[in-house]
């Protein structure tokens, strides 16, 4: 009896788990692109290796512009009411640069060591975000009557693919100031963008997450994406791309590259669940494909390096 | 002299009733033409955060019922309808349902929603006093008129009503 009462228990448990999971929430950050970056004057050049290169100096931008903020706080706070609030990069630049000087001086108190890292560490310090909103205005004169071209565009950070946008061409004005003609412009785009993002949502939950898989070799290892496994001798490449199959949201995938050294999946569509119910991203989805490989017959070593929500690595061949 | 005023009492509430009748066909007839979408649509220009301003042509044989009736389609046409964009700075704007399954599961909700005085006047005011620009009142045949009125819709409370009732799905759901 008390058996029974502790299993239905259980039982009514797991599913309030299961019924109150939710998704793993993408972060949103807007950023000024390039091209308003340029048309501003807030771009700083650099010499990589010989070849002078432009990238947008966001930093000046946000301390001297007072539009792009403007712009960007009248976003996140149409956001924000509709339950989605976002990263705000200047903070984010902000909170990089602390973090970087007070990680500088820390020093253990027993052995006086400093904080690990690595290059790749260094590397990823940088403000980002899983859907970044790319944000571009331009202000159009035709003798006194001035309008605004307006253009945001969703682009997930992962995929590279345009999730969502809003563009368009206000009505001229003879009087309005510009920031109030940009003010109009946000509340004329906002419903549309947060539309068409609300698709991309929906079909996310329909369909699962869109992620990139890629799988690569050390250069040490003795076996590669040809090697073959098992009594039928398959080849490492179609082992991989027959876990994709069993494992994908109606098994959708694409097979981009695949060479013996490396192969690349895109459109990877996982789900958003795992089998407990709990919300996964694309390293615990991978993490699967990572604890299959390392299992016999393969018993292959590899390593997983993830790249926020959407991207995932598995190195073959060792840690 | 009694039989005379018995006859004019009589006489006068047969008149009545049948002003009342007509009165009410003609609102029914007015809740009809919204049911079935005829009324039409159009953006002018940029309201308030979280509102929309638009402008309703109701078709109605007696104009005030038109001019009644514009701010129940103007909720209507927010929520089923939509509008092109165009002119004022105006973007297009998709209806708040899109899926009419879901609408149809929720058929109640609706009726309850847009009977006469319903929840529906929560998120509509005239825009401009109730006056009817000269422009805006058109007699389209013998017996029906075409008025325009311009109507400022609360989108974003509309919209957060919707969610509450499960008729659409927030932005932040599910995650």
């Amino acid at each position: 009896m008390k058996k029974n009462i502790i299993f239905t228990l259980g039982i009514i448990l797991f599913s309030i788990s299961i019924g109150f999971s939710q998704a793993k929430k993408p972060t949103l950050m807007v950023i000024p692109s390039d091209v308003w970056c340029n048309q501003n004057g807030y771009m700083t050049t650099y010499d990589n290796q010989g070849s002078i290169t432009n990238v947008p100096d966001y930093k000046r931008a946000f301390q001297e512009n007072a539009e792009v903020l403007q712009v960007i706080s009248q976003i996140n706070g149409l956001m924000s009411e509709r339950g989605f609030p976002l990263k705000n990069m200047e903070s984010a630049i902000k909170t990089l640069e602390s973090n970087a000087a007070e990680d500088n001086m820390r020093t253990s108190k027993n052995s006086g060591s400093e904080v690990n890292e690595s290059p790749i560490d260094a590397l990823k310090k940088v403000a980002k975000a899983d859907i970044i909103i790319q944000l571009t205005w331009t202000v159009n004169k035709t003798g006194p009557k001035k309008s605004i071209s307006f253009n945001l565009q969703g682009l997930d950070a992962y995929t590279d693919k345009q999730v969502a946008t809003a563009v368009g061409t206000g009505e001229p004005s003879f009087s309005a100031e510009t920031s109030v003609l940009l003010s109009e412009a946000v509340l004329a785009h906002m419903d549309n963008f947060t539309e068409t993002l609300q698709t991309h949502f929906d079909d996310m939950f329909e369909n699962g997450r869109e992620i990139i898989v890629r799988i690569q070799t050390w250069d040490d290892w003795d076996g590669d994406l040809e090697t073959e496994y098992g009594d039928e001798g398959e080849e490492l490449g179609y082992i991989i791309e027959n876990w994709l199959d069993d494992n994908t949201v109606k098994g959708r995938y694409n097979t981009t590259d695949m060479t013996e050294n490396m192969a690349l999946f895109e459109q990877v569509r996982m789900p958003l669940f795992n089998d407990k119910g709990r919300a996964i991203d694309a390293r615990r989805f991978v993490k699967e494909l990572s604890d299959y490989l390392k299992s016999p017959p393969f018993s292959i070593p590899n390593k997983l390096v993830i790249k926020g929500l959407g991207r995932a690595t598995l190195i073959l061949g060792g840690k | 002299m009694k039989l005379k005023f018995k006859y004019y009492f009589l006489l006068v509430c047969l008149i009545s009733f049948g002003f009342n009748a007509n009165a009410q066909w003609k609102k029914n007839k007015a809740n009809e033409d919204t049911k079935i979408w005829r009324y039409d649509i159009e953006c002018q220009g940029i309201a308030k955060k979280g509102a929309k301003l638009v402008k309703v042509w109701s078709y109605s044989k007696n104009p005030k019922h038109a001019i009644a009736q514009a701010m129940k389609n103007a909720v209507h046409g927010i929520i089923f309808k939509g509008y092109a964009g165009g002119g004022q700075g105006c973007t297009t704007l998709n209806a708040l349902v899109t899926d009419y399954d879901v609408a149809e599961e929720h058929e109640a909700f609706f009726d309850a929603f847009f009977e006469d005085g319903g929840e529906y006047l929560k998120y509509v005011t005239a825009a401009t006093d109730g006056s009817i620009a000269p422009g805006d009142r058109l007699k389209i045949s013998k017996r029906e008129y075409k008025i325009g009125v311009i109507v400022s819709v609360q989108t974003d409370q509309l919209r957060k009503r919707l969610e509450k009732e499960g008729v659409v799905r927030a932005l932040n759901s599910g995650f």
